[in-house]
């Protein structure tokens, strides 16, 4: 019991970025679920880190009220956003989502009250890991709950036909919106719990670095259902901490474990708890990721 | 397609079980091995970044702690007991620095640590460190806030052994006031990175209150491919020098640019500046570049000789300014701990306050002590760079 | 002003060399490479080890293009074909690519370490000349020359040679071009060749202008190389090069006009206008997949 209370406290922190990247994997499941590829969640959840940690720090609002505050920016700006870029489909999309991320990078940085680049330091941190895996359980919940509402179809059937979709009646543009302002709401959930959690935020943490690594989590994880994200943010949180004794081999062997599981896993670590099923996994090969 | 996925996976359990495995065995191992020994090891936690972007620091640190405790066991070690590192890579990431803080003061119980590498982890490990009640002595951190009056709260167990950027900063700006004539500058930095804004604002702050004029502020990216042409707009407004804040990188590029425009530019630059790359990568460019340093490789200090030459039959090559302050902290910690009755891992407030203590610890630094504030007490070298070499100008 | 518009024809010429390898695997096979700052990395590391022995620099560059383009081979081999093989999205090859990156960057380190390294003192030409009293250097007028070279012959081979029509014919539909009896496994070698042959010229070239090849050198390109595509037109070569030289004039320009805090704004901003204004860019002549 010992050994597990120490283990708990020396890895404290590598758990509760499990927590965090796991819903940021989950925000931005939902575009890919609907077919749809994103790269704006890390600048969502940098709106988010920065309105909240300013509202606890400079206006004293409290934790919660500051954390919603900073969710709802982050929804807010997403609206307008989405609007506009959801005309782009594919590498388009991505790009121009990417682009804003940049937009959003280089705004901290020429904003003073953001510390700019020396950063925002002396954020309380108020985050307990129990908020951040509670926030997880409930986002979870509504996700898988979401997958398989009538909303749910609706985005199956828009990543796999959007003409036929729309020939259906489908509202397509609303549908995709919708999954992009969510999929911000709780990337600014996240990031609002990631500020408090450390002590200090920095706009690299960001950028599009990122951005990338939330979509390994999910893509990696897998895009049929909810567990695949919370699987690949924890992999790949755990991973470095698990790999530390390999020192200066652990990025290659980080990077075979990320080619081997693209190559051999199609559908990504999820189909890992399909594996009981064997009879299923003969389809698996035809039926791709994302 | 089966068999394909089952060896997937099979590799990734066996890599995944083999390096749980080790992780495992060293940490349920340790607290039995020291009970062996005739005087229990003294445990020194040292952090630093061996992979990310802080990795070009990272190793000649470890070079230097390595050095240091392998020359103290040799020499008797902690009054007869065996001094053992535990080295950790924070990976550069706050989250990394964190976990390495905290592994180290609950798993590994050591008595202090030393690092983390960069300033945005420590601001972010040391508050674990100081709620374990256990020293720091941080080897490389230069920004404000790190020591004294922290932003994050209470840190009196905090020390600092690298010469912050507020202390050398004004003596540099006071050297190029004084003797290098300097009445106007051009200040550029990279704005995007956390140890060239710190010493932007800090640059700012001196150059205005000695009364030399800032003609213009020009930020740029440190992520930019090229600098010609922030220089050439730097150059346009004919300043007495260009005082540049950022990485060796950049620095080299500044370098470079200004010397092909105007040779002979006076170029004034922060603690970034302090490594032999930028005379190696620079060569001819990189004459006459000024800077604050905590240490430079050609002193001639009989401590620092004696390192130097022990440096190079170790490893090989030239220590710079980070494998220095790696090892004179080492010292620094062992000065305190050969003052502190029974070291062990429950009397770290025993420890921490003799580390308060420290006076006139001789180290390749110069004499080291540390002030109230738990900062650095030690000579500020304003070098400039003559015939390929950093030569004391102050 | 006139040193300006030559700093701005210098970078532009790096961002395009850079961005050409990068537009012609997307254009050819829809894939985004992140690997490709890797490979441009490998062939800056390359020229150091080839000139360490003592290879004079130009032939160093041939040297780099030569390795650069096996190890882009490779790379397709191993982290793409299984991928195209069963008909996989191009997002999963672009995540596969990461992974490549990963591993390619970690070797370079654990032979060069990170630090910042030089060339051999003496192997570049450092000659300072002046026309009309312009001070131009040596070396980075030698860079501009070669990479306007290398995008003519890049440009040429695409459009005019037996190898250009079949690439052009893999990239508008590959089943086809294997019902016209084109190799198609030969020319996906091809294109990862060239591509990453090129990134490694325009590594050991950037390389030798700043002296200081590092093993994240690459990275800083990423960013710029998805602007230069964009703007330019996606998968148009001479759309790539104009839009390398759209970004560096309109970086330096905002140098001029704007605080300099904002000049990376202006990059980005311009990217996105451009996508919501024109998305197949200014020379793109695919339709773009709009809804």
């Amino acid at each position: 019991m010992d050994g597990l209370q120490q283990f708990f406290d020396a890895y404290q922190t590598t758990i509760g970025f499990i927590g965090l990247n796991a819903m940021l994997a989950l925000s931005v499941w939902l575009t890919l679920y609907t077919g749809q590829l994103t790269l704006g969640n890390a600048a969502f959840a940098g709106i988010a880190a920065y309105g909240s940690a300013l509202l606890t720090m400079k206006a004293g609002y409290p934790f919660p009220l500051a954390l919603a505050c900073g969710a709802l920016l982050a929804a807010a700006v997403s609206l307008p956003l989405g609007a506009t870029v959801f005309r782009l489909r594919g590498v388009y999309l991505a790009i121009a989502t990417l682009a804003f991320g940049e937009v959003v990078r280089v705004a901290i940085l020429a904003i003073p009250i953001t510390g700019r680049g020396q950063g925002l330091v002396g954020i309380p941190p108020k985050t307990e890991l129990w908020h951040i895996f509670a926030s997880l359980l409930v986002i979870a919940y509504v996700c898988a709950r979401l997958r398989i509402s009538t909303v749910g179809r609706a985005w199956a059937a828009i990543r796999e036909d959007e003409l036929a979709a729309a020939s259906q009646g489908i509202p397509v543009r609303r549908y995709k919106l919708a999954a992009f302002v969510l999929g911000a709401l709780i990337a600014g959930w996240a990031g609002g719990l990631g500020a408090h959690f450390d002590f200090a935020i920095q706009p690299d943490e960001f950028g599009f670095a990122r951005a990338v690594q939330i979509l390994v989590f999910a893509v990696v994880g897998g895009i049929p259902n909810v567990f695949g994200p919370i699987l690949g943010a924890l992999l790949f949180t755990a991973l470095p901490a698990v790999l530390q004794p390999l020192q200066e081999y652990r990025d290659i062997f980080q990077g075979v474990i990320l080619v081997l599981v693209i190559v051999y896993l199609p559908r990504g670590l999820a189909t890992l708890l399909e594996l009981r099923r064997t009879a299923r996994l003969r389809t698996v090969g035809a039926e791709d990721v994302a | 397609m089966d068999k394909r996925i089952f060896g997937a996976l099979g590799a990734l359990a066996i890599t995944l079980a083999a390096c749980g495995g080790t992780a495992t065995t060293s940490a349920s191992g340790s607290p039995n091995a020291t009970s062996t020994a005739a005087k229990p090891d003294v445990k020194v936690g040292v952090v630093i970044s061996l992979t990310g972007v802080g990795n070009v620091y990272g190793p000649t640190q470890k070079n230097g702690v390595e050095l240091a405790a392998q020359r103290i066991n040799d020499a008797g070690g902690v009054s007869g007991a065996k001094l053992v590192l535990v080295i950790d890579d924070d990976q550069s990431t706050t989250d990394g620095g964190v976990t390495a803080f905290r592994k180290q003061t609950s798993q590994d119980r050591v008595v202090a640590i030393l690092g983390p590498t960069l300033s945005n982890t420590a601001v972010a490990a040391h508050p674990v460190a100081q709620s374990a009640q256990t020293p720091v002595i941080a080897i490389s951190n230069t920004g404000d806030g790190i020591v004294g009056k922290c932003d994050w709260g209470t840190c009196d167990y905090i020390f600092r052994a690298s010469l912050g950027e507020s202390t050398a900063i004004p003596q540099t700006v006071s050297i190029a006031k004084s003797k290098l004539n300097v009445k106007s500058v051009v200040l550029m930095y990279a704005q995007d990175d956390k140890f060239s804004s710190d010493g932007f604002a800090i640059f700012k702050k001196n150059l205005t209150s000695s009364g030399i004029t800032i003609k213009k502020e020009i930020a740029f990216s440190k992520t930019d491919v090229d600098l010609s042409g922030p220089v050439t707009a730097a150059l346009a407004e004919s300043p007495d020098a260009i005082v540049d804040s950022s990485l060796a990188g950049p620095a080299i590029q500044v370098l470079k640019e200004v010397n092909k425009r105007k040779p002979g530019m006076l170029v004034i630059g922060g603690n970034g500046f302090n490594t032999p790359a930028i005379i190696a990568s620079a060569g001819a460019a990189a004459e006459g570049a000024v800077s604050g340093a905590a240490w430079y490789l050609g002193n001639p200090d009989p401590v620092n000789k004696d390192f130097v030459t022990a440096y190079k039959a170790k490893y090989n090559a030239d220590p710079d300014q980070f494998a220095a302050q790696a090892y004179s902290a080492v010292y620094i910690l062992l000065d305190a701990l050969k003052r502190t009755p029974t070291v062990t891992s429950v009397l770290h407030d025993k420890l921490r306050d003799q580390i308060e203590l420290t006076t006139g610890v001789k180290t390749p630094l110069g004499e080291f002590s540390f002030n109230a504030s738990h900062d650095v007490t030690q000579k500020v070298y304003v070098v400039q760079i003559k015939n390929g070499q950093f030569t004391l100008i102050n | 002003m006139a040193d300006q518009i030559y700093n701005a024809v210098f970078i532009g010429s790096i961002y395009a060399l850079f961005a050409l390898g990068f537009t012609l695997v997307f254009s050819v096979l829809d894939i985004l490479n992140l690997a490709h700052p890797a490979l441009f990395t490998l062939g800056a590391f390359t020229a150091l080890f080839a000139m360490q022995q003592g290879v004079p620099a130009a032939l160093a560059v041939l040297v780099a293009f030569v390795v650069c383009g096996a190890a882009g081979v490779i790379l397709d081999r191993v982290a793409f074909a299984p991928l195209r093989r069963r008909n996989a999205p191009p997002l999963s090859a672009m995540i596969s690519s990461i992974g490549v990156s990963l591993i390619l960057i970690r070797l370079i380190q654990l032979q060069y370490g990170p630090d910042l390294q030089a060339y051999p003192a003496g192997a570049l030409p450092a000659a300072v000349f002046s026309v009309g009293g312009l001070e131009l250097d040596t070396l980075r007028t030698v860079i501009i020359g070669l990479a306007i070279g290398l995008m003519l012959a890049l440009t040429y081979l695409v459009r005019s040679t037996r190898l250009g029509r079949e690439l052009r014919a893999l990239a508008e539909n590959p089943r086809a071009a294997r019902l016209l009896g084109i190799d198609v496994d030969r020319a996906i070698a091809a294109t990862f060749f060239l591509s990453a042959g090129l990134g490694g010229i325009a590594g050991a070239l950037y390389g030798f202008a700043t002296n200081s090849p590092f093993s994240q050198m690459g990275q800083s390109f990423e960013l710029k190389a998805f602007s230069v595509m964009i703007v330019g037109g996606m998968g148009s070569i001479p759309g790539a090069v104009l839009g390398a030289y759209l970004l560096s004039f309109g970086e330096i320009a905002s140098l001029t006009f704007l605080p300099s805090e904002l000049r990376d704004a202006f990059a980005f901003g311009l990217l996105f206008v451009v996508l919501l204004v024109r998305p197949r860019g200014i020379l793109g002549q695919r339709d773009v997949d709009r809804v």
